[in-house]
């Protein structure tokens, strides 16, 4: 990975964002959807069958941030993907059962922005990353890659799901799936100030509840190993819920 | 509601599909025994079609020749595809 700071002038500037925190008691932001099945109508109910809870809140955050209606590429990093699914085939196979064509088509990691592609007609470049635990910072780069190349917006979508139990070791994957979606703008919004960390060692695992408690300025920065940054957010402008 | 009365395996093999393929908002009533399952009728997809063999298989034991031009007949309508099972059991 090129070292901190990307060699590029350019800044990334946050415009809009939204979370899906399932079963948190705790929020009372309009960004954030906490039901346990987000309802993702906008898409066709025959499409929208073969996604998961997490499948259904990617979409709709996409949506609510406009990615479709103003054509906006879009990047998803995920460790693990949409969580159970790739690892419950494994199961299946190993019992000598047949592999349902359906979940196998949907488990591949660019399965949930491919999905949102076909039911909006949303053409415009997407991604996804993973990247071992260091997806945030991934997002960041790819995005500012992105605006490099001449888009003047990208949305950024991190999400993160929990595995069976026995694939669960030590602090990789989390109890309950959460989602964020940052709408990044080469121009406008808050701006992301980044400067080096002194000890990588001080960085944490970045996860989606962590970038919400971010953008909701209950935490003041993040800080990302590889590259070693630390990251924060411009305050809201006077009058904006952010 | 269908227009044409479901027989008890067909009604059997509607709740197969729905279970099987995660249909939302369709009861097994709904599926006209007599109309297509895929693309106009029902709007099933080709990866419905892999699913309903697999399931077809698991449940019925009937395994499909993939490149089988009958297929596309076994799989028209719920009638055709009892049809199907009723012969496959008789044999």
């Amino acid at each position: 990975m090129p070292a901190c700071p990307p060699a590029s002038d350019l800044q990334l500037y946050l415009r809009d964002w939204r979370g899906w925190l399932p079963g948190s008691a705790v929020t009372d932001n309009e960004r954030i959807d906490v039901s346990d099945q987000p309802a993702a109508n906008h898409i066709p109910a025959m499409l929208r069958r073969r996604l998961t809870p997490l499948g259904r809140a990617v979409c709709g955050m996409l949506h609510a941030l406009g990615s479709e209606a103003e054509g906006i590429p879009i990047l998803h990093a995920s460790r693990h993907g949409d969580g159970h699914r790739p690892l419950d085939m494994l199961d299946t196979i190993a019992t000598g059962d047949g592999v349902s064509p359906a979940r196998f088509s949907l488990s591949v990691h660019n399965a949930i922005v491919g999905v949102h592609s076909i039911a909006s007609g949303h053409h415009a470049p997407m991604a996804a990353i993973a990247a071992t635990g260091d997806e945030f910072a991934a997002l960041l780069e790819e995005s500012l890659g992105y605006l490099a190349d001449g888009q003047p917006e990208v949305i950024a979508v991190f999400s993160d799901s929990p595995l069976p139990t026995r694939y669960r070791a030590a602090d990789i994957a989390p109890e309950t799936p959460a989602a964020v979606a940052l709408r990044f703008s080469s121009r406008q919004g808050r701006r992301l100030h980044e400067r080096p960390l002194d000890h990588a060692a001080a960085a944490e695992t970045i996860t989606p509840p962590r970038v919400i408690d971010w953008l909701c300025r209950e935490r003041s920065r993040l800080t990302t190993a590889r590259p070693p940054c630390c990251w924060t957010l411009e305050a809201p402008l006077r009058g904006m819920q952010h | 509601m269908a227009e044409t009365a479901q027989t008890p395996l067909e009604r059997s093999l509607a709740e197969m599909i729905i279970e099987t393929l995660e249909l939302e908002d369709i009861a097994t009533d709904d599926i006209d025994p007599e109309a297509p399952l895929f693309g106009e009728g029902l709007g099933l997809d080709s990866i419905d079609a892999l699913e309903l063999g697999l399931a077809l298989q698991k449940h019925h034991g009937i395994r499909l020749d993939s490149d089988s031009e009958d297929n596309r007949t076994h799989f028209a309508s719920l009638r055709n595809l009892a049809a199907l099972v009723e012969a496959r059991r008789a044999t």
